[in-house]
């Protein structure tokens, strides 16, 4: 590629979106997917059902959860991007986002820096994947598309992680700043 | 090589490495499509999510945590531009099926509330800012090369599990209003639509407003 013909790419590749301009293209995309798949966008049910299904190997679990897993295992014809649809869309938001770095040339592999980073990022998984689970919903299923659902729902759960980041910003700046 | 140059050949890379990768996803899609056109519309569809808060560096974190860490408020306009379009779209959406005589759609989504909801909330707040990446913001990182949002995604998985073994016993207290509450419901469609605009509009003023204090 010569290097004109680079430069007109990179206009079209290289610059960010303004964040109103992620915010139109992200409601479109929410109403084609209420539209064609009847529920909004989610991304925890993919991490609740292969919990559930780890849990069915190492058979351990309340018998309501057992029961659910026995019955997902006498389905077990479909290939694994059929079981759950949420799992696949999962993966492409991870390829999207590769490829979106990737045309911008902004795909950096970044190297975990230190133990207290991992530990860092280990607890807060951890902490997203309980709160996650209990309050049926992360920041896109229970807050973005809870309130875009017109739920209470997703006011509550909004003030409530307003709470949270406010409690986890102080706990940054006491601990690691 | 100069680092002008270097820049530009580690562009030329990416950029044809990228390419590369587009083709071999859209033929993941058509692959796809031979089992069921839903099943490659949940591919697509993920990788347009993807794209889109990737290029638009749409991140929810920040958009909680920046007004009080750092007195910047435009991710959290951002988010509330896409709550209010959102809503507009959904509440359009659910309007034409419920007049047509169609199940509305998304009504999984309307959930209970209670002190699980609340405390979940907190919980997820203060995971996603010491983790620096919210559910979205995770995978779209790992995306980007993060090592450190692998482990993110494992501890997730784990917190999970451990959730989902305590989910009977939070339903079992301290719930508030089990069925839900779709606000349509208490204040009719137009009232429902109009009240909770006028929610976000006042929070997008309050936040416009917040930004303006914190540069004098």
């Amino acid at each position: 590629m010569d290097s004109e013909g680079q430069k007109n790419f990179r206009k079209w590749f290289k610059p960010s979106w303004s964040y109103v301009t992620g915010a139109v293209l992200l409601s479109i995309l929410q109403v084609i997917t209420l539209i064609v798949t009847q529920e909004p966008l989610g991304i925890t049910s993919a991490f609740s059902y292969w919990a559930v299904r780890l849990q069915g190997v190492l058979g351990f679990g309340t018998p309501e959860q057992l029961g659910m897993i026995t019955q997902l295992m006498g389905a077990r014809e479909t290939l694994w991007f059929e079981e759950n649809l949420v799992t696949l869309r999962n993966l492409g938001i991870i390829l999207g986002a590769f490829l979106s770095a990737l045309l911008a040339s902004q795909f950096r592999l970044k190297k975990i820096k230190s133990g207290q980073q991992a530990l860092m990022a280990l607890l807060g998984g951890l902490l997203m994947g309980y709160g996650s689970s209990i309050a049926s919903g992360c920041n896109i299923g229970a807050f973005f598309s809870g309130i875009g659902s017109m739920s209470l729902s997703g006011w509550v759960f909004g003030l409530s992680l307003f709470i949270g980041a406010f409690i986890g910003g102080k706990l940054l700046i006491r601990f690691l700043i | 090589m100069n680092l002008n140059d270097q820049k530009k050949d580690d562009f030329a890379k990416q950029f044809s490495v990228g390419l590369v990768l587009f083709v071999i996803l859209l033929m993941v899609g058509v692959f796809l499509l031979q089992y069921a056109p839903m099943i490659a519309f949940f591919w697509l569809s993920g990788l347009g999510f993807g794209y889109v808060l990737q290029r638009s560096r749409f991140c929810f974190v920040a958009a909680f945590r920046d007004p009080v860490l750092t007195g910047s408020t435009a991710v959290t306009r951002g988010v509330l531009v896409a709550l209010a379009l959102t809503t507009i779209g959904f509440t359009a959406v659910k309007y034409i099926c419920q007049s047509t005589g169609q199940i509305i759609p998304g009504h999984g989504y309307i959930v209970a509330i209670g002190m699980n909801t609340v405390v979940g909330g907190i919980i997820f707040g203060i995971g996603m800012v010491i983790a620096g990446g919210c559910a979205s913001g995770m995978l779209m990182r790992i995306g980007e090369g993060f090592e450190m949002h692998l482990i993110t995604l494992i501890g997730f998985f784990l917190g999970t599990i451990l959730g989902n073994n305590h989910l009977q016993w939070w339903n079992n207290h301290w719930m508030w209003i089990k069925e839900g509450v779709f606000l349509p419901d208490l204040f009719g469609w137009a009232g429902a639509l109009i009240i909770q605009l006028l929610v976000i509009a006042l929070l997008y003023g309050l936040a416009v407003k917040w930004e303006a204090k914190q540069e004098v």
